[in-house]
């Protein structure tokens, strides 16, 4: 990989990245063989159950570990080798992290600003994030809301190029949730690339424009939500027809009984819909409890997380998706 | 775009850590007391007297490295680092050498603050002023170097703050020995002398008063007289931070 900051380069590119703790028998590999691209200026959110990995990943993107094996580069730099020059152009938010109890959120957000390049003043930095009726107030005695707000104040306070913002709303109310979706969002439109790991599939879904599935330890899709979704079947329940009924022949691809409901699943939900729809009026069926879902990133995560979809690697963007993004 | 510097991102911490340490009442009272308490030696017996005047100016610094160098950097890290704070601080400019400066800077600077105090408390109360303040200062902050790299690895092994108590007594004992090689035999002795607490009660010794085993030296002399013990301390300066290196860790190990 090239070590410079070429504007064309992706904000960060990893390959073949592993990270294994411990050795031998007790020896477990969290990280095994990912392979990442983020365009600069888009948003991207990494996703997984728990001990998917997501975190180990994210450390190894951060320079705060080494990978065991593959290569990591953060606007064409090594985040360890070249540390100051990436760590200048980064802000990190740490899924969790604490600061001392004895300072003030002023005081906290100075130490910070003492320590980043072109930070911005701490009256505004409390401004942003709706801390300033809370700047005098010890750091032991806010909420863990609003704790978490001091810490984004901190990862935004030098105006980051890259932002990697591990599991930001965890922790928070709808309203402070929404409040950090604003603020990336508004990362995003002032050009900055941003890497989120997060267990809220509606945050992905509202905020990333590329999406990556881990799952034991890989990236198992990968794509926008649109592409990755695409690859999911749609389906349509209802309560069991009699026992002596036969289904048409629908172009479906493929037909359950689960408890009282029979699942039709499909690959195209208007086309296999009419077709059911048509055959029952014909043969005058009532069809009871009628639904019919579209596939969602949900559906799709539960599948790989319970391991009923294929998880092995699985590219979602079938190529179209250049690399380029918004270079800033 | 105004870039920041080590020693910029230094003072930044530091002065965190500083403003920190004056709202710990105990810290505090660790710091700035208890090492003074000494001093009281000197309204006991005749004035001037050098062998009273020795025993408090090494206690003195003695308590000194062990509370605001040794002991307040070993339970500050052990409980930023369990609370994670130093964790997130490793995530910005800031390089590890920074953390570490800032950490230990209020510390070494009541150490100094102190050792002045000392000398001009002790000096109406018929102390002598130091024989070679310089080298006075070197072996303060010789010493002030070693005790930071001990406190770097004592918390290699120590998981709470709580466990601070419990797991400093080797190093306590490191530095409390040397005082006392007068009452081990001959063939110990040598190797009790190879210890910082030795050195560092040979050296204040030396370097306050002139004192080297029986003779007095002038100013000159106590160089040359110092070239042993401050090589020792040296070497434990050496030890200390290969001793850190290799062993401490920046995150709680579960």
């Amino acid at each position: 990989m090239n070590t410079t900051t070429d504007s064309n380069q992706p904000a960060i590119e990893a390959r073949g990245l592993r990270r294994s703790y411990g050795t031998g028998a007790a020896g477990f590999e969290a990280v095994r063989g990912v392979d990442l691209i983020v365009p600069r200026g888009t948003i991207t959110a990494l996703l997984g159950t728990n001990g998917a990995g997501k975190t180990s990943t994210m450390e190894v993107i951060e320079g705060l570990a080494p990978a065991t094996a593959g290569e990591v580069r953060m606007l064409g730099m090594d985040p360890i080798k070249q540390r100051a020059d990436v760590r200048r152009r980064t802000g990190v938010l740490l899924q969790a992290s604490g600061f001392p109890g004895d300072l003030t959120v002023r005081e906290t957000l100075e130490m910070w600003g003492a320590t980043v390049s072109a930070a911005r003043p701490v009256d505004e930095a409390l401004e942003v994030l709706d801390l300033t009726h809370r700047a005098e107030v010890k750091m032991r005695s806010l909420s863990g809301g609003e704790t978490r707000r001091v810490d984004l104040a901190c990862t935004l306070t030098g105006d980051p190029d890259v932002v990697l913002l591990d599991e930001p709303t965890t922790g928070l109310d709808p309203e402070s949730r929404r409040e950090v979706w604003r603020l990336v969002e508004g990362l995003r439109e002032r050009g900055a690339t941003v890497l989120i790991t997060t267990h809220y599939l509606d945050e992905a879904e509202a905020l990333a424009d590329r999406v990556e599935i881990m799952h034991g330890g890989r990236i198992v899709r990968s794509g926008t939500t649109a592409e990755i979704v695409s690859d999911h079947p749609s389906s349509i329940r209802f309560a069991h027809l009699a026992a002596d009924s036969v289904l048409p022949d629908l172009s479906a691809t493929s037909i359950s009984r689960t408890g009282a409901h029979t699942v039709v699943e499909t690959d195209d939900l208007q086309a296999t819909l009419h077709e059911l729809l048509g055959w029952a009026h014909q043969h005058c069926v009532r069809l009871d409890d009628l639904s019919a879902d579209t596939a969602s990133l949900e559906k799709v995560f539960l599948a790989i997380a319970d391991g009923s979809a294929d998880a092995t690697t699985h590219d979602s963007t079938h190529q179209s998706t250049q690399l380029e993004g918004n270079n800033r | 775009m105004s870039i920041t510097t080590p020693s910029s991102r230094a003072i930044g911490l530091t002065r965190a850590n500083w403003r920190l340490m004056l709202r710990n009442r105990l810290t505090l009272a660790y710091g700035l007391i208890l090492p003074l308490l000494p001093m009281l030696f000197l309204f006991s017996g005749t004035r001037g007297d050098d062998t009273i005047a020795m025993t408090s100016s090494t206690t003195v610094i003695f308590l000194l490295m062990l509370f605001p160098v040794y002991y307040n950097l070993l339970s500050m890290f052990v409980s930023r680092r369990d609370e994670l704070v130093l964790k997130r601080l490793r995530t910005g400019e800031a390089r590890d050498s920074e953390l570490i400066t800032s950490m230990a800077m209020p510390g070494v600077l009541i150490t100094l603050v102190i050792t002045l105090a000392a000398v001009m408390l002790g000096f109406p109360l018929g102390q002598q002023v130091p024989t070679n303040p310089i080298l006075l200062l070197a072996v303060v902050l010789l010493g002030a170097g070693v005790f930071t790299a001990l406190a770097l690895w004592t918390a290699a092994w120590t998981r709470t703050a709580e466990a601070a108590q419990i797991t400093s007594m080797p190093v306590i004992l490191l530095a409390s020995v040397g005082p006392m090689a007068p009452i081990f035999p001959e063939s110990a002795r040598r190797f009790v002398e190879l210890t910082p607490g030795s050195a560092m009660d040979t050296l204040v010794r030396l370097s306050w008063f002139g004192y080297d085993d029986g003779s007095q030296l002038d100013f000159a002399a106590t160089w040359g007289a110092s070239s042993g013990p401050m090589l020792v301390l040296a070497a434990w300066v050496l030890i200390g931070w290969a001793l850190a290196r290799t062993y401490m860790h920046w995150e709680p190990r579960h």
